[in-house]
């Protein structure tokens, strides 16, 4: 019997030893002598839901339609300015009408020339009914789409329309081949204008994309580009220092000092535009008491809680967050300090332990992440919290029902402006549907209804900051954290466009 | 009824139920691995109860300021969480989940698994609807059947405890029913019910007990299995809510830092590994004293 | 035979009947809409509305259900919410990575199981047998998700003799078996634990029989003897064991799938679930489900050509 337990001792023994052994990282093919490379591999956590803009609307599928596709507008991704893309072009001839001129010497993977009519079918079918797109609502201020000549397009809106631009530049406003989509589907098959083409898509498994020859800017170094499933990132870590993968995106922030010690990989870290934040239930009764939602604010170390993020996560109060449009620096530190003090006088004063709280998370590491932290911080202030966990789908759903005392929400903001962060999460409009804090405030209401309705962006950015101004106010919302986009690529490359958005392109990335 | 009565003493007497036990402890006793075991459970259900007393710190209370902190440190020798959680506490505290929801998820299984079993291999006329229940609940994938399950009641140990036990009820159904066949063929049954004794009297006084020897060894192998079945569903994210320690839940959660911190991982690891273990081992002792011919599978 | 087998394809039907019931039922009740998943957080109610409407969700249950089966009686397992792709061809694409999981976890399963219970049978009460034994109780014990993960990070990362994952290499070629080994001892080792088991307490149990010592008594070597007699008598409570686990691998594929990044049919469930895929929740666990009936039923078959003594009829 000593034996085999001894037995048992030196497996357990070894296996822990290789464990905390020096690891080496295998050398991988896959360049040539001129800087192309033949084979790029990106590890995805998902499958894409399909491959045409107009009927997505994630961010997995949204990857690869960025390297097919692309948009009339682009948001320079260090500057934050929009930039025509597709378009040359733009002109308000009055506020509700947009005169825009295109590109002309741009043709689809098909052979098919860009042009005003593709523009007039892209658009009218993301926003037709019958088609049901899920991002439909980019275009819903559109009225009419006509064609002026063969290069030039007018979009009348039904009013003034502040964040045209903005929704025109998001992924799923890219203009797809009209000839294409009438003879197959692309959800399968996708035909665009971008640096890439389609080769093969299996589900659960990879899209292959190959270089675009024709594409204006030249040809891409990558020869061929392979966006395969990972589903498990301790997985796709372990790849990317094998050389299995080149390329990750959106690196948990508890594995940041793994990847950071792999000797052949460069870690790419930026500010980023999505946010995280905890909302009471402003439906609930209880939850309207602002002493309640004071001391909640007060009981949360928010600094304590970003050191965990290990570099991934920026601090601010602000509900817009320094890379949108309509952040202005003074918000940063605008909310309710962290003072453990206050937020245990008020529990005591108001009774708040007597009330079991439900704290509804989803089951995503960085939301347990919060809740977990959150959860105990609480409870020393002398709140009785209690987490319940939910599949995404199931979450979504709770939250937007209605369905909790307080969570936690995000939201990417592809388009980096201030007003897709507030008109759909905090305006009473979308109650019953994204505005999931069920928050509802007519002054709040005025101001960002204001900043959709002008195009003069220097009102726009007045009346965010503002409304912004209201919210912290009101602690209607606790900031946890805004994003920081991250990538970590095998060091034999460069040339990686990052955006603040987590959009990347890897159009330009060659042998070192 | 004096002679039902004179038959049942006769068929149930001369197998003393003291007697039994004690040659049932002597002959598992001889089994070196039950043993050792036996001692683990014990240990773990000691653990269980006394976990205040054995446990420096509450095993939810966060200390970011010291987290990740290695095997042996001081104040904590199985280290903390990247919560800065005692690992140790969580460890001991974890046991009286896995114990919790193991017995009673395998109790719940039982008591439907005896009551389709019964009358499936008594009634002869139920027999093959319920059977085709069993089947049915046999050919889901017992994952699955867990996920969907949580998919309609929310993730909570209490639902994990309902999946675990409608996945046993399957088995244990045919258990009972296999030895619920054999034994009304039994001539003193036969006659017994020539006498006139209920349907009752018989399934509770006779066939029952006669379940017994099998139906033990299958509830102590499935302890295993449930404690497996626990953690796998909590690795998911499926199961044990946090901050709760639950072991395969705190395996989830140290598996990201397992290139910086691998005890996260390895320890609550070797922890389900030697109570399912030992619940195993006890299990196969169990079977090899009650009757070594005994076939469960 | 032939009755048996018809008999058990009725069997199946209703079965499959039964369990997509089961499915659909459960996945009705379920909270968390299809069309938010497809909508995403920022879609109106008048998207999910329309979405809704589009796949038929806002028909009453039973007619729901009705229009299922009709339609997969006729072979139409219907399309996927979010990809649109059909379900047989989703499948498809995904089974054979599953079943070569499956197979390469059962060889391996097969090869140190039947190994290790002969020799602890062979030497029964030394040693030799007490580390098997033991062994083979470790290798129950064992949760697969923590193997995985271990395996990956000894031989993946730190030896870097075998890939972290994937299975998209051919099974001819070096890579494509390199790929398989670390998947199949994580999913083979509960099962190779069991098979164990089985061979050494059914060897010994033949070995005791009457039938062996008048082998014996007859004059044979005693190589002949265990090696003709016992082990083709002991193998028959193996074969069940083999079978019913591999029915088990199959429905058990599920963590591997994930831990290995292998785009099988377990994945495809877990995430199909997670995205409230109701087609292809359907389509999955109606094949995982006749793929463990057909795999019971060829075991019963094999019985009958092994032991003859028994019959079906």
């Amino acid at each position: 019997m000593k034996q085999n337990l001894v037995f048992l001792l030196l497996l357990l023994m070894s296996i822990i030893l290789a464990a905390c052994g020096k690891s080496s990282s295998a050398p991988s093919g896959g360049a040539n002598a001129d800087g192309s490379i033949d084979k790029f591999v990106y590890a995805s956590t998902a499958d894409v839901a399909g491959l045409s803009p107009i009927l997505t609307n994630d961010s997995i599928s949204a990857n690869v339609q960025e390297h097919v596709y692309e948009t009339l507008f682009n948001r320079n991704s260090e500057t934050g300015e929009i930039t025509p893309k597709l378009a040359e072009s733009y002109e308000n001839t009055d506020e509700n009408t947009w005169m825009i001129k295109l590109r002309k010497d741009v043709k689809f993977h098909d052979g098919t020339p860009f042009n005003a009519e593709a523009v007039k079918y892209t658009f009218d079918k993301l926003r037709d009914p019958a088609t049901a797109a899920p991002r439909a609502s980019l275009l819903e201020p559109v009225d009419e789409i006509n064609v002026i000549n063969e290069y030039e397009i007018k979009i009348k809106t039904k009013y003034p329309y502040g964040p045209f631009l903005a929704s025109l530049a998001h992924t799923n406003a890219a203009i797809v081949s009209p000839t294409a989509d009438k003879k197959q589907d692309l959800m399968k098959e996708p035909v665009g204008t971008g640096p890439f083409k389609f080769v093969s898509y299996t589900p659960g498994d990879e899209v292959v994309l190959e270089a675009n020859d024709e594409y204006r800017d030249g040809t891409p170094a990558i020869q061929q580009l392979v966006f395969k499933v990972v589903p498990e990132v301790s997985t796709a870590i372990s790849m990317l220092q094998t050389g299995e993968v080149d390329f990750i995106d959106n690196l948990p922030s508890e594995q940041i000092s793994r990847i950071d010690s792999l000797k052949n990989i460069d870690v790419t870290k930026k500010n980023g535009s999505s946010i995280y934040y905890l909302t009471v239930n402003h439906s609930i009764k209880e939850n309207q008491d602002p002493e309640l939602r004071k001391a909640i604010a007060a009981a949360i170390d928010r600094d304590a809680f970003v050191s965990k993020l290990n570099g991934l996560g920026v601090r601010s109060d602000s509900v817009l967050g320094p890379e949108i449009f309509g952040y202005e620096k003074d918000k940063d530190s605008a909310g309710q300090a962290y003072d453990p003090e206050l937020a245990k006088s008020l529990v005591d004063k108001n009774g708040y332990s007597n009330r079991p709280i439900k704290l509804l998370t989803a089951n995503r590491a960085n939301f347990i992440l919060m809740a977990e932290i959150v959860q105990a911080q609480l409870t020393e202030a002398g709140f009785k919290v209690q987490i319940e966990t939910m599949e995404w789908a199931a979450f979504l759903d709770t939250a937007r029902a209605g369905e909790y005392d307080i969570t936690f929400l995000s939201w990417a903001n592809l388009t980096q402006d201030g007003s897709e962060m507030l008109y759909p999460n905090l305006h009473s409009d979308n109650i019953k549907e994204s505005n999931r804090t069920k928050y509802s405030n007519k002054k709040f209401d005025e101001l960002v209804d204001a900043s959709r309705e002008t195009i003069d962006q220097d009102k726009r950015l007045e009346y965010l900051n503002q409304a912004n101004g209201l919210l912290l106010e009101d602690n209607a919302v606790v900031v946890m954290y805004h994003g920081v986009v991250t990538a970590a690529m095998n060091n034999k490359y460069e040339g990686l466009i990052l955006e603040p958005n987590g959009k990347w392109l890897l159009k330009d990335v060659k042998r070192k | 009824m004096t002679t039902l009565s004179n038959m049942e003493e006769q068929v149930t007497k001369p197998k003393k139920m003291e007697s039994n036990f004690i040659s049932l402890t002597k002959r598992l006793l001889k089994n070196k691995l039950a043993v050792i075991g036996l001692l683990i459970i014990i240990v773990q259900i000691l653990m269980a109860i006394f976990a205040p007393m054995v446990t420096w710190h509450d095993p939810i209370k966060q200390n970011l300021a010291q987290s990740e902190l290695p095997i042996f440190s001081e104040g904590h020798w199985l280290g903390t969480d990247n919560y800065g959680r005692d690992v140790w506490s969580r460890i001991v505290y974890g046991v009286r989940i896995s114990l919790l929801v193991a017995i009673s998820s395998v109790s719940l299984g039982l008591v439907g698994g005896l009551i389709l079993g019964l009358l499936a291999g008594y009634y002869k006329k139920l027999d093959g609807f319920l059977m085709r229940i069993v089947d049915l609940l046999f050919a889901f994938p017992g994952t699955l059947l867990a996920m969907l399950i949580i998919a309609m009641l929310g993730a909570s140990l209490v639902t994990v405890t309902i999946a675990i036990s409608v996945w046993s009820i399957p088995a244990c159904a045919r258990i009972v029913r296999g030895s619920a066949l054999s034994i009304k063929e039994k001539e003193y049954i036969m006659a017994m019910r020539s006498l006139g004794a209920s349907d009752f009297r018989i399934i509770f006084k006779h066939i029952l007990p006669n379940s017994f020897a099998p139906i033990i060894v299958f509830a102590t192998m499935r302890m295993a299995t449930a404690i497996l079945s626990t953690a796998s569903l909590s690795y998911l994210g499926l199961g044990a809510q946090p901050p709760s320690p639950e072991w395969g839940a705190m395996i989830a959660q140290g598996q990201a830092f397992m290139w910086t911190s691998p005890h996260l991982t390895i320890v609550p690891g070797i922890a389900i590994m030697l109570t399912v273990f030992a619940f195993n081992v006890v299990g196969d002792g169990l079977r090899d004293a009650l009757d070594p011919n005994m076939d469960i599978h | 035979m032939i009755s048996l087998i018809a008999r058990r394809i009725v069997e199946l039907l209703l079965l499959l009947v039964g369990i997509s019931f089961l499915v659909f039922s459960s996945m009705y009740i379920a909270p968390g809409d299809p069309s938010t998943m497809i909508g995403g957080p920022t879609a109106t109610e008048s998207d999910l509305e329309n979405i809704r409407d589009n796949l038929g969700l806002n028909d009453p249950f039973l007619v729901q259900y009705g229009r299922y089966v009709k339609n997969a009686v006729q072979g139409d397992f219907g399309y996927s919410y979010q990809t649109k792709q059909s379900v047989s061809e989703a499948i498809a694409v995904r089974f054979p990575n599953t079943l070569k999981l499956a197979i390469a976890s059962m060889i391996v399963a097969i090869i140190i199981g039947i190994v290790t219970g002969l020799i602890s049978a062979l030497r029964h009460n030394t040693w030799l047998d007490a580390t098997s034994t033991t062994f083979a109780l470790a290798g129950i014990s064992i949760p697969n998700f923590w193997l995985g993960a271990l395996l990956i990070l000894v031989f993946a990362v730190n030896l870097q003799w075998l890939p972290v994952g994937g299975m998209d290499q051919p099974l001819y070629t070096w890579e494509g078996i390199k790929q398989l080994i670390l998947p199949a001892i994580t999913l083979g080792t509960g099962s190779a634990a069991m098979i164990a088991r089985m061979t050494r307490s059914s060897i010994l149990e033949v070995a005791k029989a009457d039938y062996i010592r008048t082998a014996r008594a007859k004059g044979l070597k005693e190589g002949k003897v265990i090696w003709i007699h016992t082990l083709k008598n002991a193998m028959i409570p193996v074969i069940t064991v083999i079978g019913l686990n591999f029915g088990l691998l199959l429905g058990g594929t599920i963590i591997t799938e994930k831990v290995f990044a292998i785009n099988g049919v377990g994945r495809l469930m877990i995430d199909a679930i997670a995205m409230r895929d109701f087609p292809l929740v359907q389509g999955s666990v109606l094949l995982v489900a006749t793929l463990f009936v057909v795999v019971n039923l060829v075991v019963d078959i094999v019985y009958t050509f092994i032991d003859p003594r028994i019959n079906y009829d």
